[in-house]
């Protein structure tokens, strides 16, 4: 079998896998209280953080770190959509490194979480750091 | 007092030096690149001069520039 069917294969079957665990959208949306503190703990743990924001169901940004929290939703919902017409497929991180810094963007659990940090932060740290802190979310939202 | 352990510390330095030098040539080396992730775990990149890549790094832009240039953007 060609490796790139194999590829294939294998996304189908991942997919599929992902699609059994509870990853449901959260029913509400969460505190702007609660996410505040989560962005705390984030700026707590990531030396390289710049800033970064919490977006709700609706796009609506639940709590920033610094500047605008309309002007964050705005162009969080900019880099989400160049994301999903780039292949015309729903994207779930992005990764973005300039020669100003790095933004990472990730949508999980009906939610999504924007990081803008100084360059060569840890990809997979940062990300996780993201994804712990939407999961956190979302379950205290239920 | 006991003197360090020269073999040791003369290891250490080398393998600091290593690590520099590594450091250097990525900050030297490393191009911008936009990366985008899938369900499924598939990836994708998008080159600067592409138009995805364009609108991706425009947009990366405005947030960097809403972010600040430092933690609690101060800067």
């Amino acid at each position: 079998m060609p490796t790139v069917m194999i590829q294939e294969a294998r996304a189908r079957v991942t997919v599929g896998s992902f699609s059994q665990m509870a990853d449901a959208p959260a029913a509400t949306a969460p505190s702007s209280e609660s996410a505040e503190a989560a962005l705390a703990f984030l700026t707590e743990m990531s030396p390289d953080l710049r800033g970064a924001a919490v977006l709700g169901p609706e796009g609506e940004a639940l709590a920033v770190t610094s500047g605008e929290a309309a002007r964050w939703a705005e162009d969080a919902e900019t880099l989400f959509a160049a994301g999903d017409t780039a292949e015309e497929t729903p994207v779930e991180q992005i990764h973005i490194a300039t020669e100003q810094g790095e933004v990472f963007a990730i949508r999980s659990e009906g939610l999504a979480a924007i990081a803008v940090t100084e360059r060569f932060a840890l990809a997979s740290l940062v990300l996780f750091d993201l994804r712990s802190i939407l999961r956190e979310l979302a379950r205290g939202a239920h | 007092m006991q003197k360090p352990h020269r073999i040791l510390l003369d290891r250490v330095s080398a393998y600091a030096d290593e690590a520099a030098a590594f450091m250097r040539r990525r900050r030297v080396a490393r191009k911008p690149f936009a990366r985008l992730y899938y369900a499924g775990g598939r990836s994708a990149d998008h080159a600067q001069d592409s138009t995805a890549g364009a609108e991706l790094f425009v947009a990366a832009g405005r947030l960097i520039e809403v972010a600040g240039n430092r933690k609690g953007g101060k800067g």
